[in-house]
């Protein structure tokens, strides 16, 4: 998947937790998930398990840790992937 | 430096079921805490309160450290609760208030625990309601010196959240300590800041929200 394609798809797994509309419609690398996206911290579990779900990959805790802004959960996201298609090769 | 790092949890905010599916709670407890609710009186309490108590004294945690690690990441198996001491007799009651204040923690029924994270050991104070849990992480087990609150609000839009905390607060200080014109900022580290005019007044405050709830915690100086 590309890099856009992910984006797209992430918004829709934002879109349960920010009332944000205006900035999700407009999200970039560097859209912050708490500071501009209004995600409460309570929620970002809630978003590693919907990406975990969707792309049906398993997002360790360090990979968590970087998923602070859009770009950093698109490269977690690619790169969970890209092991995956090693390991079904 | 005095800290000090806070959390409120909406109960009927969370998501109960998913709250007890391994792969959720998972992430934010670990083995051992998995365990100690297993181990001790704290399975008389919905695994789902379990779950969110421990979060919001991670979270409680992780707010405490930051102001002292400027750019530290939230990871909540990082923050290990070692020890959660239930009060004697507990029993979950309704928050029946809109709001409610106080100094230290002796007088009501309390959760207490001790977290580390890395070399660092921190102590917390809970209170749980069937609507709420509230958390405070201080540095040091006496708490006579935090003060904190608790207010219920009309609105869950981010920006009504942070103006309602904010003035919560800001009344609290304009009554203990009778100054006019405080504010609240963010430090260029993203923490909270008291303020009178452009000056920063040295008082640690940690702010939070959820759902239709704030809370704020701070240390006397």
């Amino acid at each position: 998947m590309t890099r856009i394609e992910i984006l797209n798809e992430l918004k829709k797994v934002f879109a349960p937790y920010t009332t944000n509309k205006e900035m999700l419609s407009s999200i970039n690398d560097s859209t912050d998930l708490i500071k501009d996206l209004k995600i409460n911290s309570a929620n970002l579990v809630d978003i590693i398990i919907d990406a975990e779900n969707k792309y049906n990959i398993e997002i360790d805790f360090d990979a968590a840790d970087k998923m602070i802004n859009v770009g950093s959960c698109i490269d977690v996201i690619r790169e969970k992937l890209n092991q995956k298609n090693v390991e079904y090769r | 430096m005095l800290s000090t790092g806070n959390d409120i949890v909406s109960l009927n905010a969370i998501n109960i079921t998913r709250s007890k599916q391994p792969g959720f709670y998972s992430k934010i407890l670990c083995d051992t805490e998995k365990a100690l609710y297993r181990e001790s009186e704290t399975a008389l309490m919905p695994f789902e309160n379990y779950v969110w108590l421990l979060w919001s004294i991670k979270e409680s945690a992780y707010k405490y450290l930051q102001r002292i690690q400027p750019g530290l990441v939230f990871s909540p198996t990082k923050f290990v609760v070692k020890q959660l001491q239930i009060p004697f007799l507990y029993a979950i009651t309704t928050f029946d208030v809109k709001e409610t204040e106080g100094r230290g923690f002796d007088s009501n029924a309390v959760f207490k625990s001790t977290i580390t994270f890395g070399a660092y050991t921190l102590y917390s104070r809970s209170l749980m309601y069937r609507e709420l849990i509230v958390s405070v992480v201080n540095g040091d087990e006496d708490f006579e010196n935090t003060g904190w609150g608790i207010k219920l609000i009309n609105k869950s839009d981010p920006e009504y959240q942070s103006n309602a905390v904010r003035a919560f607060l800001v009344n609290r200080l304009n009554k203990l300590f009778h100054l006019d014109g405080l504010m609240i900022g963010k430090s260029m580290h993203g923490v909270p800041i008291v303020l009178k005019g452009d000056a920063e007044v040295g008082l640690s405050v940690s702010l939070s929200h959820h759902d239709k709830m704030v809370a704020y915690s701070f240390q006397f100086g």
